[in-house]
């Protein structure tokens, strides 16, 4: 007996508190359902019915107890998963008797003191059969794969029927079958089941929201365990926990373990669900590109204007149209029309009537929209720092000169190499050695000298020195050149050329006695004080300058070899401020106050004019691959010229803050050096390219300072030493400084 | 001041001494040798009389060092230490550049002067008549012979000028003078030259240089080290008559100077630095240490000939500077004694250091770790 109750409890596939008499009535509905079926199982199941039969009394007498808890719990969960399975199909009759696993019908409660003994009897033994399936409570889909649904007591494999019915025979069935609609399958067993006329029932009233129990009034008047109204006592005077009011310790163990694991990194936050695997197909993934074109070229819409006073429902009265206005708008073609409507006032907004025009208004931006021709507007991003353009870094273009090395006190310089020629005011002209810094000879010429140049033939050892209206020409000490050199001027100077006389206003003359002997060879006397002389690069040709206003004749040209002058320019275009000769070409570069000309000296024409924006050119220099000039100006500017490129200057310096008094270039290297009369020479870096299409490159390295302001003069001339890149700055303080 | 243990010997036996040793300070010069003697041997014999000594110092002669300069005034001067000039050199027609000493011999010594006139004259000094003759002018250069060194064997030397050349000459005496061509039309330079002594040509010229040569020295027996203003230090085979190295500065060079103790070469620019250099690195462009304290030129550099980290430079700033290569940072002295600028540096044997310059002064200097001072 016990043996069996453990049996039947085990294999129940809704183990629950329940009494066991209380789950026996389904049992027994399910064996007799299956009866018909497993003929085999059945000797098994009669002969274990008489063993339950006496147990059904333990279990009957509980039975009846709790009838009224049991029966309403029973009947829910029961109507779960075996209600519709119920079906009995062979013992219709008996159905008001066992009411099957469903029904706990009254009558049932109410007869089972009639006879529960034979109730008794038949639900224990088809509660034996019941149990052929011993998978238990399980989801029966886990055996979808299997051949077999489940096991027997003996363990044996319950293999499933075999349903070989196809379409036309279900159809066929429906059309024939008259209880088609009422069977359904045993998942359990795979077993078809016809519900019985009670099951039926049971189905509609739950399908309509009922209780499963016919007799059970829901309406009851409920007895409440504790009073609704409110007593003096409670009903339990418990005192609170102490762990409801204090932090709980399994809490804090469980959240400190967690923070642990978190720390240690044994747990991970959870993964967000990623895309990428292919869980969806992307539709647009191989249009990637063109996508992005489209969001590249996407043009924004035209804005619609936006409305104005006119529009208001209240405008100002000169908006209004007057009668005339509004005669004429009448007459107007709509397209002609300053406005697509009347403005109209009112005097509140609720008098505003509905806008008639607002599906034409809609229309006409569509249209807008849809016709307006647009274009993408190029907007350039341009990062200033990158307009400036990238110089080379001034320690990169070394040499040039950096710091001062000597300081003499002679108003001006002109070096040669080995040699360097002080003059001044003072009369003399003084030759020095550079090296050294050491007077080595002394040339008193009477006069305050303006200008001295040394012959740039390197065949010829001369220097020109311009005195009052005397142009001098000296020869330097002969240990200075070469004795062939020496010689060859000596020559030059020595030749018996009938001068020219009488031709124009130029006289020359040869030196004598003392003055022979300091080393003037030639004088040329002018009409008027010469300001500056300068040599053509062979040598010979020897140009003086006499700024005058009034007189044609400003420049003169001398020919030392033929002692010859002529004045190559025969009306007067402005005072001549500076004079160059073309190092290569025979080109003259004559520079006036606003402007320099070029001329040719073969064609004797006006070849070019140079026009930098400057008010007063001051001085001028060559470049001697010849085809660039620079130009400096009183308006502190500098002006690069490159004549292949234009009359107007390549590059304009405005480095200076005030006038610039001098300009030079240096005869080997990419160097040029401006003085000012803010006490600063700046040596500039000038390479020029022999590509043509390259641009001079201009870097300016280094302020060259150290003259001091004297009556507001401050540099007044500056030189390059021949071969190494030095500058000699003479200044108004009487200083000449010697930058390497 | 140290004592050294000394004893004197001699063949003439008017003058023998006692064979034993004296203890003598360590600085005697000739002189206070010569009294010692003098005192001694008057000890011996009343009626001696005071004679000068020459003293020979393990068969060399101990002598007084004698300078030898050159002056803008056209002439060169020997000197003696104390400051006494023992002859007056003049020949040259131009300012004299540089001079050296070919040889010091008993009594006839041989000279060098470079001058602006393009010529080195090499003359023969009688000591003991104290007179100079000019035995060979050097013609060659076109320009300033600004520099002029004799090989260590004396037998050669050379030549740096301010046309671009450095020209190798034979320093041995002849009476043969060297062919040379002569433009017939210049009698008169024929007879000045003649005066000058026998006309002698280079051995060898050795052109490479771009600008002028500055400074030239010998390393070797047979290689010159020149410095020059095309910013480069070249190092010539004076056998082959090739260059080998060629060290390339950013700077005007004005002098270098060699030693062979730590086979250094410093070379003093225009930018104010001394440089030093490896002249054995083969790339050249290498400079070992940069000694910046000078405002000027610095005209002239010289390693001590004792030691292997003095050196003593000369600037166009008024200072002759005492450095210690160990300390780059600062000079070990500023020498102020100068008024105006320091054109040139040097060494004697002797540890002195010599300087001179534009305010027409040679200075000379003892140096010994704790005192400085200055002489005229």
């Amino acid at each position: 007996m016990a043996a069996t109750t453990s049996s039947t409890s085990s294999s129940d596939p809704s183990p629950g508190p329940e009494p066991e008499p209380e789950s026996k009535p389904n049992r027994s509905s399910r064996k007799r359902r299956t009866e018909p079926v497993d003929n085999p199982e059945e000797e098994l199941v009669l002969g274990s019915a008489p063993a339950d039969a006496e147990d059904g009394d333990d279990g009957d007498s509980e039975d009846s107890e709790d009838s009224v808890y049991s029966g309403l719990e029973d009947s829910g969960s029961d109507s779960d998963d075996s209600d519709p399975e119920s079906g009995d199909e062979d013992r219709p009759e008996e159905t008001c008797k066992d009411e099957g696993d469903v029904a706990l019908d009254t009558e049932v409660q109410t007869e089972k003191n009639l006879e529960p003994q034979k109730d008794e009897y038949e639900q224990d033994s088809s509660d034996e059969e019941d149990i052929r399936n011993t998978v238990g409570n399980i989801p029966m889909e886990w055996y979808a794969d299997f051949p077999h649904i489940g096991y027997d007591l003996d363990g044996k494999k319950i293999l499933k029927p075999i349903r070989t019915k196809d379409e036309l025979d279900q159809f066929l069935n429906k059309m024939e079958d008259p209880d088609f609609w009422k069977t359904v399958q045993d998942k359990q067993t795979g077993q078809d089941m016809v519900l019985t006329e009670q099951q039926v029932a049971l189905v509609n009233r739950l399908q309509k929201g009922q209780f499963g129990d016919v007799n059970f009034n829901e309406h009851e008047p409920s007895v409440d365990f504790f009073t609704h109204e409110v007593m003096i006592h409670p009903v339990t005077n418990r005192p609170s926990d102490k762990r409801s009011f204090i932090p709980s310790l399994i809490e804090k163990e469980k959240v400190s373990k967690l923070v642990h694991a978190i720390k240690m990194g044994w747990i991970k936050p959870r993964r967000t669900q990623d895309d990428s695997r292919g869980r969806y197909y992307d539709l647009w993934a191989s249009e990637e590109q063109g996508k992005t074109r489209d969001m590249r070229m996407h043009v924004p819409a035209p804005r619609a204007a936006l409305p104005g006073h006119e529009e208001s429902y209240n405008p100002p009265p000169e908006y209004l149209m007057t009668d005339e206005e509004r005669a004429v708008w009448e007459q107007q073609d709509p397209i002609d029309r300053k406005l697509p409507f009347v403005p109209r006032k009112f005097s509140c907004l609720r008098h505003v009537p509905a806008f008639e025009r607002f599906i034409h208004e809609r229309f006409d931006r569509c249209l807008d929209l849809y016709l307006c021709p647009r274009q993408r507007k190029m907007r350039v991003n341009v990062n200033p720092e990158d307009l400036i353009p990238k110089l080379p870094r001034p320690r990169d273009l070394q040499p040039f000169p950096t710091t001062q090395a000597m300081v003499m006190t002679y108003p001006h310089v002109s070096p040669v190499g080995f040699w360097s020629l002080f003059w001044g005011d003072d009369g003399t002209a003084r030759f020095w050695e550079v090296s050294s810094g050491r007077c080595l000879k002394k040339v008193e010429v009477g006069g305050a000298i303006k200008s001295a140049v040394w012959n740039p033939n390197h065949n010829l050892s001369l220097v020109a020195l311009s005195v009052g209206s005397v142009v001098l020409l000296v020869s330097p000490p002969s240990t200075a050149a070469d004795k062939q050199v020496v010689t060859a001027t000596e020559r030059l100077l020595s030749d018996e050329v009938e001068p020219a006389a009488g031709e124009g206003p130029v006289v020359w003359s040869n030196a004598e006695g003392e003055e022979l002997h300091q080393g003037i060879r030639m004088k040329i006397q002018h009409p008027k004080p010469v300001t500056q002389v300068t040599w053509h690069s062979k040598g010979d040709y020897l140009a003086a300058v006499m700024p005058d206003h009034s007189s044609h004749l400003q420049v003169l040209i001398h020919q030392v070899s033929k002692r010859r002058s002529q004045n190559p320019f025969s009306k007067n275009k402005g005072l001549v401020q500076s004079v160059a000769f073309h190092p290569i070409r025979p080109y003259f570069l004559l520079a006036t106050q606003r402007s320099v000309r070029i001329y040719n000296l073969l064609k004797q024409e006006l070849s070019k004019k140079l026009q930098g924006n400057a008010k007063w050119i001051s001085s001028l220099a060559v470049h001697p691959a010849g085809d660039n000039v620079i130009c400096g100006s009183y308006d502190c500017r500098l002006s690069w010229f490159d004549l292949d490129l234009s009359t107007k200057p390549y590059k304009t310096l405005r480095h200076h803050r005030k006038a610039v008094r001098s300009v030079a270039f240096h005869r080997s290297y990419p160097l040029f050096a401006s003085a000012s009369d803010d006490g600063s020479v700046i040596v500039c870096h000038g390479t020029v390219f022999s590509d043509l299409l390259q641009n001079p490159l201009i870097v300016p390295v280094k302020v060259l300072k150290g003259h001091v302001i004297t009556h507001d003069l401050g540099v007044l001339d500056v030189t390059f030493h021949p071969s190494q890149p030095w500058v000699f700055s003479s200044g108004a303080d009487g200083t000449i400084r010697l930058f390497t | 001041m140290s004592q050294l243990q000394t004893r004197f010997f001699t063949e003439d036996k008017r003058y023998v001494v006692d064979d034993v040793p004296f203890s003598i300070p360590a600085g005697s010069e000739i002189q206070d040798l010569s009294n010692v003697i003098n005192k001694l041997l008057e000890a011996k014999n009343a009626s001696h009389k005071k004679v000068d000594f020459d003293f020979l110092v393990k068969g060399l002669f101990l002598r007084t060092t004698l300078i030898l300069t050159g002056s803008y005034d056209k002439t060169a001067r020997i000197w003696s230490v104390e400051g006494k000039a023992v002859l007056t050199v003049a020949g040259h027609t131009d300012v004299v550049k540089d001079v050296a000493w070919v040889k010091r011999e008993n009594l006839t010594s041989l000279l060098l002067t470079a001058s602006l006139d393009h010529t080195v004259i090499l003359w023969e000094w009688n000591s003991e008549k104290n007179k100079v003759k000019a035995r060979h002018c050097c013609r060659g250069h076109t320009g300033s012979v600004d520099t002029v060194a004799t090989d260590p064997t004396g037998t050669k030397f050379c030549s740096g000028s301010w046309d671009k050349m450095l020209k190798i000459w034979s320093a041995v005496p002849t009476d043969e003078a060297d062919e040379i061509e002569e433009p017939a039309d210049r009698p008169r330079k024929k007879q000045k030259t003649q005066q000058l002594g026998l006309t002698r040509t280079p051995i060898m010229t050795l052109s490479g240089h771009n600008e002028a040569v500055s400074s030239a020295l010998w390393i070797d027996s047979d290689e010159v080290c020149t410095a020059s203003w095309d910013h480069t230090i070249r190092i010539w085979d004076v056998e082959s008559g090739i260059m080998k190295t060629t060290l390339t500065g950013s700077k005007v060079f004005n002098s270098i100077s060699y030693s062979p103790l730590c086979r250094r070469l410093a070379s003093g620019s225009t930018d104010r630095h001394i440089r030093l250099w490896d002249p054995r690195t083969k790339d050249g462009a290498l400079v070992l240490l940069n000694l910046t304290s000078h405002t000027g030129w610095v005209t002239a550099v010289k390693w001590a000939p004792s030691n292997e980290h003095q050196l003593v430079s000369g600037s166009l700033d008024n200072l002759v500077k005492l450095w210690d290569t160990r300390s780059c940072k600062a000079p070990l002295y500023d020498l102020a004694a100068h008024e105006d600028k320091v054109f040139c540096a040097d060494w004697t044997e002797g540890g002195l250091m010599l300087s001179g310059g534009a305010d027409n002064k040679l200075y000379s200097y003892k140096y010994s770790p704790c005192q400085t001072d200055a002489g005229a």
